[in-house]
C-alpha cells in the first residue's frame, strides 16, 4: 500500500490567498475609518480573519492524497468527508497552475481533468514546483501504461473494451508502488522537448486590440475621451466607471493567460505553458484532441493572422475562464498561417481543405456567410468552414464523433437545403456542414456513422 | 410530400399513440385555468362581453397549440439500427440524430405526471456531447423499460472510449 502524502504546509495560505489580501485591506479600512473609535471593532476583525486561516489550516490537516494501483485518491473535508478517486486511464489533461502567490513560495497547484462535463476534476493544492512537475510527469506515465495494457487485453479479448474498463484492479500494480512521488523514488530527468511554437508578444498585444473585447475597449476609451472634451466635466463618466473595468478586465486577462504561450512537443504529449502572472502548465494527452478549430477575424486577415484552439474533453476548471465558454484552449493565440498549418500537420496526418462550396441556391439563406461555407472530408476527418465576416474552420476527427444530427429549418425546407451537424465531446464543439442540398445531407448521413465506426475501430487497434 | 433523409429501408418506431392524449391533456390543463383567468379579469375590468372574447380567444389559441402538438407527435420516430440508435423528430424544424450505441453515456428513464397517469415515460441518452440529445416520449412503461435495457447492454458491448 502506498504511502498517504500531505500538501504544503503553505497550501492554506496559497488556497486563500485572493480572499486573504480581500480580507486585509478590509480590515485595514476598517482600522482606519475606526481609528478613533474603540478597540472592539479591530477584535471582532481579527477574530474573522482567525477563523478563516483556522479553517484553512483545519482542511489543511484533513486532506490527504495517495496514488496507488493506478488511482490516485484525494480524501479531504473534516465534517463532510469526502474520499475522491481519478482513474488515471481516464485523466484527459494534467495542469500545473501557479497563482501569483504560490510563485512567490514556489508552489504550484496539481489540477486533474476528467472527460466529465461538470465535474470538478481532482486538484492537489499546493505542492512545491518540482514536486507537481514530477509527480505529473508519474501520472501520466501510469495513466498512459494503464491505457495500453486496457487496450491490448481489449484486442486480445477481441472486443472494444474502453480503456476506462480497466479497473482499480487493473495490471497497474507493477508500476503503482514506484509511483508515488517522495525523495525515495526514482525521478526520471526531463525528457527534451521540441518547441513546435512560441507566440510574440508584440502581435499577440496588436492582435488582443484587433480583436472584439480590444476594438470594445478602444471604442469605450474614445468614447470617454470624447465626453470629457464635450462636457469638460470628468466626473460624468463615474457611474460607467464600472463597466469600463469590466471590459478592461476581460482585454488583460485574455493578455495575461496568453502571453508567453509555448508549445512543446513531449513523449508524453503537446505541452502548453503561457501566463504572465498566473502561469499555467497543461499537458494535452496524445488522441485526447476531439477537434481543432482556426479562427480568423476580419483585420486579422489583413495581416494573415489566425488562431488555433483545440478542444479536449472535460471543463475547463479555470474560474476565470467560466465567462468566457465558448473560447477553447488556444494552441497558436496569434499566429501566422504557416505556424497553424505546421500545428495543424502535428495534431493531425493529412488533414484536408474545406474544398466542397456551398451550392448555389444557398446563397439566397446564407447572403452574408455563402462565401465562408464549405467542407470536405477523408476516411480520418471531417472539415467544415463557416462564419459571415470571420471564418472558422474546424476539424474533428472522425472516430471522436459522437453523434451526428440532420438539421432542416422552414428556410432551409424551401430550399431544398439540409445542414449536418457532427458533436464531439466537450462544450458545445460541433462541426455544421452547412446548407447543403438534401440529396447531399441524406448521403452523408447514410456515409458518416460508418466511416466514423471505421475510423474508431481503426483506432482501437492502433 | 417532404423528403425523408437516410435510406428508406429504416423501420421507424413510433411513440405511443397515448402520447398524444397527454400532450393534449397538457395543453388542457394549461388553456382551462388560462383562459379562465383572463375572460374574469377581462370581465370585470371591462364589459362582460370583452370577457367572454378574451376567454374564447384563448381556448382558440389553446385549440391551436393542440393541432401543433398532434403534428410534433406525429412526427416523432426512432429506429434501432444495428450499430446506431435514430432519432427524428420536429415539424418546423426537423432533425435527426444517429447515436453509436457506443457512444452513449447513460441513459435515464423519467416520466411527469401526466405521462405517469397514462403509464408513459421518456427515455432520453446522454453521450459525451452536450449537443447531442436523443429523446424519445410517450413510449409505454414497459416498452421504455425494455428499450433501456437494450440499449444499455448495447451500449456496454461496443462502448468506445472518449
Amino acid at each position: 500500500m502506498a504511502a498517504w502524502h500531505r500538501l504544503h504546509p503553505l497550501s492554506p495560505l496559497i488556497r486563500t490567498g485572493r480572499h486573504l489580501v480581500a480580507l486585509g485591506i478590509l480590515v485595514l479600512l476598517l482600522i482606519f475609518a475606526n481609528h478613533s473609535g474603540n478597540n472592539d471593532d479591530f477584535i471582532s476583525d481579527s477574530v474573522v480573519v482567525g477563523i478563516v486561516l483556522i479553517a484553512g489550516v483545519i482542511s489543511w490537516l484533513v486532506t490527504r492524497w495517495q496514488v496507488a494501483d493506478g488511482v490516485l485518491r484525494i480524501e479531504t473535508g473534516l465534517i463532510r468527508r469526502q474520499s475522491l478517486r481519478f482513474p488515471l486511464s481516464q485523466v484527459q489533461a494534467i495542469d500545473v497552475v501557479q497563482t501569483g502567490l504560490a510563485r512567490v513560495f514556489g508552489l504550484a497547484e496539481l489540477r486533474l481533468r476528467m472527460a466529465g462535463a461538470d465535474s470538478s476534476g481532482g486538484r492537489l493544492a499546493c505542492l512545491p514546483l518540482a514536486d507537481a512537475e514530477r509527480l505529473r510527469e508519474q501520472l501520466l506515465a501510469m495513466g498512459h501504461a494503464a491505457g495500453q495494457r486496457g487496450a491490448a487485453r481489449g484486442a486480445q479479448a477481441d472486443a472494444m473494451v474502453p480503456s476506462g474498463a480497466v479497473g482499480p484492479a487493473g495490471a497497474v500494480g507493477a508500476v503503482g508502488p514506484d509511483g508515488a512521488p517522495g525523495p525515495a523514488s526514482a525521478a526520471a530527468p526531463p525528457r527534451p522537448e521540441r518547441v513546435l511554437f512560441r507566440v510574440q508578444s508584440e502581435r499577440l498585444a496588436g492582435a488582443i486590440i484587433l480583436s472584439r473585447p480590444g476594438a470594445y475597449a478602444g471604442t469605450a476609451i474614445a468614447v470617454v475621451i470624447l465626453v470629457i472634451v464635450l462636457t469638460g466635466k470628468p466626473g460624468i463618466i463615474v457611474p460607467f466607471l464600472v463597466f469600463g473595468f469590466g471590459i478592461v478586465t476581460s482585454v488583460w486577462r485574455q493578455f495575461n493567460t496568453e502571453f508567453g504561450t509555448v508549445v512543446a512537443e513531449a513523449p508524453d504529449g503537446l505541452r502548453l505553458r503561457s501566463g504572465l502572472i498566473q502561469t499555467a502548465a497543461e499537458t494535452i494527452r496524445p488522441g485526447r484532441v476531439q477537434a481543432v478549430r482556426l479562427v480568423e477575424p476580419l483585420l486579422w486577415r489583413l495581416f494573415g493572422w489566425c488562431r488555433l484552439e483545440v478542444d479536449v474533453a472535460g471543463p475547463r476548471q479555470r474560474r476565470e475562464n467560466r465567462s468566457e465558454g465558448q473560447r477553447l484552449r488556444a494552441l497558436i493565440p496569434v499566429g501566422s498561417r504557416a505556424d497553424a498549418d505546421r500545428m495543424l500537420g502535428e495534431l493531425l496526418t493529412n488533414p484536408p481543405r474545406p474544398t466542397h462550396p456551398a451550392p448555389a441556391g444557398a446563397r439566397v439563406k446564407t447572403l452574408l456567410s455563402y462565401h465562408f461555407l464549405a467542407w470536405a472530408d477523408d476516411d480520418r476527418y471531417v472539415v467544415a468552414s463557416r462564419g459571415r465576416i470571420c471564418r472558422k474552420t474546424t476539424w474533428v476527427p472522425l472516430e471522436k464523433v459522437q453523434s451526428i444530427r440532420w438539421v432542416q429549418g422552414p428556410w432551409q425546407r424551401r430550399l431544398g437545403l439540409a445542414t449536418i451537424r457532427l458533436d464531439v465531446a466537450g462544450r458545445r464543439v460541433t462541426a455544421s456542414v452547412q446548407d447543403r442540398s438534401v440529396a447531399e445531407a441524406d448521403q452523408l448521413l447514410g456515409q458518416l456513422p460508418d466511416l466514423a465506426r471505421a475510423a474508431r475501430a481503426r483506432d482501437v487497434v492502433s | 410530400m417532404t423528403a425523408e433523409p437516410g435510406d428508406a429501408e429504416i423501420r421507424w418506431q413510433r411513440p405511443s399513440r397515448l402520447l398524444l392524449r397527454a400532450r393534449r391533456i397538457q395543453t388542457a390543463l394549461v388553456t382551462v385555468p388560462v383562459a379562465l383567468a383572463g375572460g374574469i379579469i377581462a370581465g370585470t375590468a371591462g364589459s362582460a362581453g370583452l370577457g367572454l372574447g378574451i376567454g374564447l380567444g384563448l381556448v382558440v389559441v389553446g385549440l391551436l397549440c393542440e393541432r401543433f402538438f398532434a403534428r410534433r407527435v406525429a412526427a416523432w420516430g426512432y429506429a434501432e439500427r444495428r450499430d446506431d440508435l435514430m432519432v427524428k423528430r420536429g415539424v418546423m424544424v426537423r432533425r435527426q440524430s444517429v447515436i453509436p450505441y457506443g457512444r452513449m453515456q447513460f441513459i435515464d428513464v423519467t416520466a411527469g405526471p401526466v405521462e405517469r397517469s397514462l403509464g408513459l415515460a421518456t427515455v432520453r441518452m446522454h453521450t459525451a456531447a452536450a449537443a447531442s440529445d436523443a429523446r424519445i416520449p410517450g413510449l409505454d412503461k414497459a416498452d421504455a423499460a425494455k428499450l433501456r435495457d437494450q440499449l444499455a447492454s448495447l451500449g456496454e458491448s461496443q462502448a468506445a472510449g472518449l
